[in-house]
């Protein structure tokens, strides 16, 4: 037997750093730093949406025509520049500033997102993110996303009630516009350029969350996973949300086994035999977390619990999907397969409403490593023109 | 209704390679690489009875098999990858017949193809479209792309044999690739 263990890599994306000036704000400059093609539309948002999907830009949603005024005006608040090559996206093209701040606008992204989007593209630009399966798979996976530190409240992510979806903040507006740099630049297209047979409400406005670290009996996941105090981000790969439902258990030994036993189903993406491996992303309730953290101090006793739990008999699959597991070495000597290689790999944060009672699963797509990265402080441009 | 000037969003790599790469030719005395995978057994199947007969009209086979891209383990098949493409003349790649195996075909497909090699990369028919749409969008839309029915895994080995026979000859006119008189008499 010989279980894959999942053992991140030292490549990094290499994208090179250019630089040009800054001088460029919203009244625009006399030389023009913006290269992306212009085209004409329509003043309108009605006509502009219906234009945007003519085009190909669009995902079916208002959008807010991105003008030279309103992508200079993001530009303006930070500290980038527009030429700025963050990463290097599955076709190779070229995801800069400039294209991250137009589709940050046509979202309606707050300005000061802008540091948040940058990091959590890069996050998933990383090789061991696996952004090329990722993309073309025929299953619903799409990036999520974790936020840590006081940017959380700066920028309304929430972390409490409704965490996963429905909370009404400009935050949304920052994961539809991930979603459509997906889409316009990292080319996820359902039919096109991305296979997925069903897709998901995830696909349009992305899943982003923030860790409710106050209500946390461990210590923040950026800082677990990075040793990042403050603004981070942690992309995972997610094939949705999953609800698991606890309203009778006592004690952290069972609401760990009724994650863990919920979570671990053969059809989960874990137990492919494209994938060796697998992560996996829990959500645990504040409520629940305070109940075990009183029985478990460390989070590595917890995930270790979890992860015995998170498994499946070897014999509850049909022969031929047994018989690839075995070829891969996955069935242990317990006779039974493991949703992941190790405990390590299941990946627990605190979030959701103080009425407890649910988990949140978040099956991995499998070769998908989660990746975080501290999140940059910008400084306004116009600031920085001041002090030099 | 008033004009405005727009930026568009998108961005997409520009260069292009239209051409196919070189032709197999005649197979006695090539060196012919097949890349599996670790999902699809009637790919396993159809490349034992493809590499059979290429055997017999005089070439020599081997296999690499792609299994886990990310983390050491993804690091380490790139390596591999490169050094069994440098290994050999040509390249049956296979098998496109889901989203990501359709996306690390064509990746593979085009590595070789850059490499040097006379490539061919194999799809089934419901990742026909794509596989070519992610050989133009990975800068080598010329990339031979040869297709097999769908479905396809979901059949017994009994029923895949005759797919591998029928299929055979549009392997080799799609890889520009040859059988003497005797070879195919073989």
């Amino acid at each position: 037997m010989s279980i894959h263990l999942i053992k991140p890599s030292n490549r990094k994306t290499t994208a090179p750093k250019t630089l040009v000036s800054r001088d460029c704000g919203p009244a625009g400059c006399e030389i023009d730093w913006l290269t992306s093609r212009r085209v004409a539309a329509d003043d309108d948002i009605e006509a502009f949406t219906s234009f945007s999907l003519e085009q190909g830009w669009g995902d079916g949603l208002p959008l807010i025509p991105p003008t030279d005024a309103r992508v200079r005006m993001i530009l303006s608040e930070n500290d980038r520049y527009p030429d700025e090559l963050i990463a290097r996206m599955p076709d190779s093209s070229e995801c800069t500033v400039e294209k991250i701040v137009i589709n940050a606008v046509m979202a309606g992204a707050p300005a000061d997102s802008l540091e948040l989007i940058i990091a959590a593209i890069e996050a998933i630009a990383e090789p061991d993110f696996e952004l090329y399966g990722v993309n073309a798979t025929t299953a619903p996976v799409y990036p999520g996303f974790i936020v840590n530190g006081p940017i959380r409240d700066a920028l309304h992510i929430p972390y409490s009630d409704g965490c996963a979806g429905g909370v009404a903040t400009r935050a949304n507006a920052i994961g539809r516009a991930i979603r459509l740099i997906m889409r316009n630049v990292a080319g996820q297209v359902a039919g096109v350029t991305t296979q997925t047979t069903f897709g998901s409400p995830g696909r349009l406005g992305g899943l982003l969350m923030g860790e409710w670290e106050e209500k946390s009996p461990w210590a923040p996941l950026a800082e677990r996973r990075a040793g990042i105090v403050g603004n981070a981000v942690t992309a995972f790969s997610t094939m949705g949300t999953m609800n698991i439902l606890d309203t009778t258990s006592s004690g952290a030994h069972a609401f760990l086994e009724m994650i863990g036993k919920s979570v671990s189903y053969a059809g989960a993406n874990c137990y492919s035999p494209s994938m060796e491996y697998a992560e996996m992303t829990i959500g645990i309730n504040p409520i629940c977390a305070d109940i075990i953290a009183k029985e478990l101090p460390t989070i590595e006793d917890v995930q270790e619990i979890l992860w015995n739990c998170a498994a499946v008999p070897a014999d509850w699959f049909q022969a031929l999907h047994r018989d690839q597991l075995a070829a891969q070495g996955r069935i242990r000597s317990d006779g039974r397969v493991y949703a992941t290689p190790e405990p390590k790999d299941m990946i627990l944060f605190v979030c959701g409403g103080l009425g407890g009672l649910h988990a949140l699963g978040l099956h991995s797509f499998g070769s998908s490593l989660a990746q975080t990265r501290q999140i940059a402080t910008a400084t306004p441009a116009s600031a920085v023109q001041a002090a030099e | 209704m008033a004009l405005i000037k727009v930026l568009d969003p998108t961005a997409r790599r520009m260069d292009d390679d239209a051409s196919p790469g070189p032709d197999a030719g005649a197979l006695a005395g090539k060196r012919i690489g097949f890349r599996l995978d670790q999902i699809w057994r009637c790919w396993d199947w159809i490349s034992e009875s493809w590499a059979e007969k290429m055997r017999n009209a005089g070439a020599e086979v081997s296999f690499w098999r792609s299994t886990n891209r990310s983390g050491e383990e993804g690091e380490a098949q790139n390596q591999s990858l490169q050094a069994w493409l440098a290994t050999i003349d040509i390249a049956v790649v296979g098998l496109a017949n889901c989203g990501s195996c359709t996306g690390w075909t064509i990746r593979d497909a085009i590595a070789a193809a850059n490499a040097g090699v006379a490539t061919t990369a194999i799809a089934t028919r419901n990742f026909e479209d794509f596989a070519h749409e992610l050989a133009a969008r990975g800068g080598r839309s010329g990339l031979r792309v040869h297709v097999l029915p769908y479905p396809l895994n979901e059949l017994s080995r009994e029923e895949v044999d005759p797919v591998a026979q029928a299929y055979f000859a549009g392997l080799l006119e799609v890889m520009g690739g040859s059988l003497t008189a005797e070879e195919k008499a073989a």
